[in-house]
């Protein structure tokens, strides 16, 4: 018995010094971003104008106007995108997974460029509600779609293949649309599809706080089915679990997640399959109980640096905010792979 | 709660639960979608008995079998388990009567055995899947009878497959079910392993009145263990039995597509 308690108490330590320094890193993630940019702001003006002693100048513009939002929204957004791989990995009991392999983020891309090129003429801009609500038209579309079809087909291999296959349908049909485009649209069209977390508004904000939040709740809140599915399928019913409502449900949550997340920032690679991974061998255990939350908390560090560096390494040019979680990520998945080897036989 | 870690008492209970009914298959057809693979299997099965589907590879006995265990739907006809329906039972009502043992290969991310294990105790955990200190209790016990306490904290996909079956038998234990379903839960283990299991499936019916339905390759172990054998060729039951009535040469020749000529092999085998 001893024994049991021992090794029980270890994992214990182990979450606690893990979500510790999940913590500690979001804090210094949220200070270096709201610290760092083109124009320098001390540390004590920043306190003044959080504490909202000081409620002008320019100062006060850029930290409440451009800093704030868009480092609230890198953390969110962030967070979604890790819980929504995570889920998507169970869903095909694949660690290769990531929300965009299912054409979502493709989907988006031609609904946006649909919009840019035929409808609108011309570009309003990233933050514009167009934008957002054309990339989540498309998301969402293609949600329905992949819904309809894991309603009909049994195995997620299957569903993985359709994904794919409507991902190259949304792109050839963009490809066709930019063949009549102006040189504008498709050089627009090209950063929209690289992400970017450059000018978010406070309603930006609050919106996607309250989507991710509550699907996120949710998320958590059906961990202990989630986490049945670990066994496969067939152990799951087993144990008790509705497999097919569960399916729906992960489909539907983590759509949700991405659909917001390409709406407001663009396809952004790499963070839904790298995340969940570091997560799970940090914590050296794949409870969803323990690994969702953590997975939300290591998505916004992850990505709020990232953004930090696609803002600060160049500066003043900015980064795409792809290319900096894909230079950070795709060596995770690489690692990851030769790890996995170990396990097949 | 009976004690699992009770070895000495050998003692049988048999004749006491003999008469309790417990499964029923009433013209029942199982296979994939509208195929069916059998076709009118009837079967009464009573509480405590041991019951083994022999037959040649493919004939169907996982079909027979995951259809009674709810993970297929039945192609016609009904299984009643205690009386009730089970098409008409909720997956959580099934999960705390009835475990199951499959042949799928299992490869879960980061969990050790005891993790494996306390999965048999999900239908009976709260909302957020919380082991209480029973539950707990239950899991150290039924790791003690399946003698894997020595595997507890070792990564399940390090075991070898002979490891991983008795570590997926003792999660199908942790359930407590009162039916347990099992798919030639033999396989993968060695001879050591085959003989300890059969002690174990022995003690769980004879102390625990449990209910076993199971497929094996191996006949003079269905022998042993069987109270009653069922042989499932093509497409229906052809016979069911005592194990003095089946395993015979030429009930065996005959379900097993043998020629005289074979049964010279045949006496190495039995």
């Amino acid at each position: 018995m001893r024994d049991i308690s021992s090794v029980e108490r270890k994992r214990c330590e182990r979450y606690a010094v893990v979500f510790t320094t999940l913590i500690a890193a979001l804090g210094v993630a949220i200070l270096a971003n709201i610290n760092t940019g083109n124009v320098h702001i001390t540390l004590s003006e920043i306190i003044g104008i959080l504490s909202g002693k000081a409620v002008d100048g320019n100062a006060y513009k850029i930290i409440w106007m451009i800093r704030l939002p868009r480092l609230l929204m890198a953390a969110i957004l962030g967070g979604a995108l890790a819980v929504s791989g995570f889920l998507l990995q169970t869903y095909f009991g694949n660690p290769i997974a990531g929300p965009f392999v299912l054409g979502i983020s493709s989907g988006a891309k031609f609904i946006v460029a649909l919009n840019m090129i035929i409808f609108a003429g011309a570009f309003h801009g990233q933050s514009s509600w167009e934008m957002i609500g054309s990339a989540f038209l498309g998301s969402v579309i293609v949600t329905f779609f992949i819904i309809m079809v894991s309603e009909s087909l049994k195995n997620p291999a299957g569903l993985l293949v359709a994904g794919i296959m409507i991902g190259y349908i949304c792109s050839a049909a963009t490809d066709f649309l930019l063949t009549f485009a102006e040189d504008s649209d498709i050089v627009n069209l090209r950063g929209w599809s690289m992400g970017s977390f450059s000018g978010m508004s406070w309603d930006n904000v609050k919106l996607s706080a309250f989507v991710v939040g509550l699907t996120v709740f949710i998320t958590f809140f059906m961990s202990k089915a989630i986490g049945a599915l670990q066994l496969g399928e067939s152990y799951a019913k087993s144990l008790g679990v509705n497999v097919r409502r569960l399916r729906f449900f992960i489909i539907l949550l983590s759509s949700i997640l991405s659909a917001t997340v390409t709406a407001f920032a663009g396809p952004i690679s790499f963070v839904g399959i790298a995340v969940p991974f570091l997560v799970k061998h940090m914590l050296k255990v794949s409870k969803p109980v323990i690994v969702i939350p953590a997975t939300f908390l290591l998505g916004a560090v992850f990505v709020l640096f990232c953004d930090l560096i696609a803002r600060c390494a160049f500066a003043p040019t900015e980064l795409n905010i792809s290319t900096v979680t894909s230079i950070f990520g795709a060596p995770v998945v690489i690692i990851m792979l030769m790890k996995r080897r170990t396990y097949e036989r | 709660m009976q004690s699992y870690g009770d070895v000495t008492n050998e003692e049988s209970h048999i004749d006491d639960y003999r008469d309790n009914l417990k499964m029923e298959l009433c013209h029942l057809s199982v296979g994939y979608g509208n195929q069916e693979v059998i076709g009118d299997i009837n079967l009464s099965i009573h509480e405590g008995e041991i019951i083994t589907l022999i037959g040649p590879n493919g004939a169907g006995k996982s079909t027979i079998l995951k259809t009674i265990a709810k993970q297929l739907e039945p192609v016609k006809g009904n299984v009643y388990i205690s009386g009730r329906d089970i098409s008409r039972m909720s997956y959580k009502d099934m999960a705390q009567e009835v475990a199951l043992l499959l042949t799928d290969r299992v490869n879960p991310e980061l969990m050790t055995a005891r993790d494996v294990v306390e999965m048999g105790r999900y239908p009976f955990t709260g909302h957020m899947g919380a082991l209480s200190g029973r539950d707990r209790e239950i899991v150290e016990k039924v790791m003690r009878f399946c003698d894997i306490s020595e595997l507890s904290n070792k990564d399940f996909r390090k075991l070898s497959d002979g490891q991983k079956q008795r570590v997926l038998f003792c999660r199908a234990l942790a359930q407590e079910p009162k039916v347990m379903i099992l798919d030639e839960p033999t396989s993968y283990l060695d001879i050591r392993y085959k003989i300890s299991l059969l002690k174990l499936l022995k003690k769980l019916r004879d102390k625990k009145g449990m209910t076993i339905i199971m497929s094996l390759h191996e006949f003079e172990m269905a022998k042993f263990i069987s109270d009653r054998i069922v042989c499932v060729k093509d497409d229906s039951i052809s016979r069911t039995g005592t194990p003095e009535e089946i395993i015979k040469k030429e009930v065996l020749c005959e379900l097993y597509d043998l020629s005289t000529e074979d049964l010279a092999y045949f006496e190495f085998i039995m």
